[in-house]
């Protein structure tokens, strides 16, 4: 039990994607515009990414290591499919704004990186703990960047007015350029943020968190 | 060899069950998912053409069969206490950049159009799109069902530097006139009450 | 041909792909470090994006259409992608080996590259010809190739300046890709 929770809260917290582990930025500055869009993106990738962190360790044992790669890219573009086809019949609006990223959660490097990294090595209910809470982090990120700069580019958040009425909104924040700048801002604090909490329990202060492809484990670069 | 032939089979077997999968849950949502297309992209343009209807012109819809033809038309119909009074069908032309898709409204008695609205599009920004504003497209509201250019001794008014998107539009409204009067036989009877 | 170079010129400047499309931005982040690498990378996704854009095109145009299979475009799309790369990647190393030296470790990478699925997926929503297939996904590739060498140009100098220790690495680098998205921005009057 204590093992499936570890699994778990790592995702939270430790290694909260996208902003301790730097993955799949795209969908993180694409559909971040609203905190609706971001929860939606986020219970998309829970979706995908549980699930295919429960095939990918089912089948294990029976994958040749050559066509390992392939056979995850199979499991994991069969459950895109199955999300777009859902999404447009429930939920057709949400399926309009995220547009080619819903698609694009195939390619995003989380899916293949846990499925490589984690579920290709352990038991399926460890397996579907890891993605689950991955795909949690995700989301809480994702809303809270959505938030972020819904509340300053639009003066809302989740659509209901916050800001007093003289508040005039930046549109800066909802543009590419605030998404970019947005983000790299709360990367910064969340660092400065780790590096006080070590300091004060005596750590050395380490490197940020880089974002390169080793984090994925995909191409070995 | 053999590792070979384990590597052909595993990864056929998961495409096949892939494939499976997702087939039987398109059939599953299939429906689902027409519905709400036709809510969320061709129903705001029908409300648009249409006004005052009590009913849901996109749960009521009925297909056509066009007389002469083998292609089939989706009619939108608006009712009034259980009683039509007009229907909205969507046609297509060929613009500049693709196809224009138009949604024309007709009254049921007179021989007016009720409006049009444009479904898709995709004209050069700008220049083109203007007719899918409402300059352009409220030249048709009420107008009597039969429509040409003014360039073309008509009385609609094409867009100044979009003659390829005016006039799209216009043969798409031409189309569904000719529709509306083929199968306007048969519209009264489809939706009397109770069916 | 007018059409084509106001086609040729939104895929770089005004709709650039990462700076204004947020496509690619894992690599575009990734090996931005060193101009060297960011020139191996850009023209490797220029080529791959090029072929990835027609070959999946064709297969909708001839495969999926016909048959009606459009809602599998993902998964067909993904697989034409992964196989694709691994088809150069044994092509260039046996035909081409100078060529094969200079892309041929950044081809792996190229699969997960969400600018090339993402481009191939936008000509098909665009409903593109072939010929504006190609031009698209060759400048959007050129787009990608030009922000990303300008970016490690810039972080190449950010490297011996004094950056706040929160701020080294990922988080100065994507702020300096939204001053650049916002400068790009000024192309947007353009078209």
């Amino acid at each position: 039990m204590s093992r499936l929770w570890k699994e778990f809260s790592k995702g939270l917290w430790t290694d909260l994607p996208p902003f301790k582990i730097v993955l799949g930025l795209c969908p993180v500055l694409a559909v971040t515009k609203t905190a609706d869009n971001g929860f939606g993106m986020g219970l998309a990738v829970i979706f995908v990414l549980t699930l295919s962190n429960v095939f990918v360790s089912a089948v294990r044992k029976i994958i040749p290591a050559k066509v390992r790669i392939a056979c995850f890219i199979v499991i994991a573009a069969s459950l895109v499919v199955a999300v777009e086809l859902l999404m447009q019949a429930y939920a057709y609006p949400l399926y309009q704004q995220l547009g080619i990223f819903v698609p694009l959660i195939v390619v995003n490097c989380i899916i293949l990186g846990r499925a490589e990294a984690f579920a290709s090595k352990n038991t399926v209910l460890l397996s579907a703990a890891d993605g689950f809470g991955m795909g949690v982090g995700f989301t809480m990120s994702l809303t809270f960047l959505g938030g972020l700069r819904e509340l300053f580019g639009y003066g809302t958040l989740f659509g209901s007015q916050i800001m007093p009425e003289s508040f005039k909104p930046f549109s800066f924040m909802i543009e590419a350029p605030g998404a970019f700048v947005c983000l790299g801002i709360v990367l910064a604090a969340m660092n400065a943020f780790t590096n006080r909490q070590r300091r004060k329990k005596g750590l050395a202060v380490l490197d940020n968190p880089t974002h390169d492809c080793k984090t994925c484990g995909i191409c070995g670069h | 060899m053999n590792e070979t032939i384990k590597m052909i089979v595993v990864l056929s077997l998961i495409c096949g069950l892939s494939g499976f999968t997702l087939a039987t849950l398109k059939d599953a949502t299939n429906d689902k998912i027409e519905e709400q297309v036709l809510t969320y992209v061709q129903g705001p343009a029908i409300s648009d053409v249409l006004v005052g209807y009590d009913n849901s012109p996109v749960k009521d819809r009925k297909k056509f069969d066009i007389p002469g033809t083998d292609q089939q038309v989706t009619v939108f119909p608006a009712l009034k206490d259980g009683k039509l009074f007009g229907v909205a069908l969507e046609t297509f032309a060929k613009g500049y950049g693709g196809n224009v898709g138009v949604m024309v409204g007709f009254n049921i008695d007179g021989a007016n159009l009720s409006g049009i609205g444009v479904t898709t599009m995709k004209e050069t920004p700008g220049i083109g799109s203007r007719v899918a504003k409402q300059g352009f497209t409220s030249q048709f509201s009420g107008h009597p069902a039969k429509v040409e250019l003014s360039s073309k001794g008509g009385d609609i008014n094409g867009i100044a530097g979009a003659t390829i998107s005016s006039t799209a539009s216009v043969e798409a409204v031409k189309q569904a006139i000719n529709i509306f009067g083929q199968i306007k036989p048969q519209l009264a009877a489809a939706w009397t009450k109770g069916s | 041909m007018k059409e084509f170079f106001l086609l040729f010129v939104s895929a770089i400047f005004v709709n650039n792909i990462v700076l204004a499309q947020y496509l690619g931005n894992c690599p575009f982040i990734g090996t931005s470090k060193k101009i060297s690498v960011a020139v191996g990378m850009g023209s490797a996704v220029v080529f791959v994006a090029t072929m990835a854009a027609s070959i999946t095109w064709a297969v909708q145009e001839y495969l999926l259409d016909p048959l009606g299979l459009q809602y599998l475009q993902t998964l067909t799309f993904i697989l034409v992608i992964a196989a694709l790369v691994q088809f150069v990647e044994m092509f260039l190393k046996k035909a081409v080996p100078p060529l094969y030296k200079a892309l041929g470790i950044f081809l792996p990478l190229i699969t997960t590259n969400c600018a090339i699925m993402g481009i191939a997926i936008i000509c098909q929503r665009e409903d593109f010809t072939f010929g504006k297939t190609v031009a698209f996904s060759f400048a959007s590739g050129l787009g990608f190739m030009m922000a990303l060498i300008v970016l490690s140009a810039i972080r190449e100098k950010i490297e011996i300046s004094r950056v706040p220790k929160a701020m080294q690495g990922t988080p100065i680098a994507l702020i300096m890709a939204g001053l650049m998205s916002l400068a790009f921005f000024a192309f947007k009057g353009m078209i």
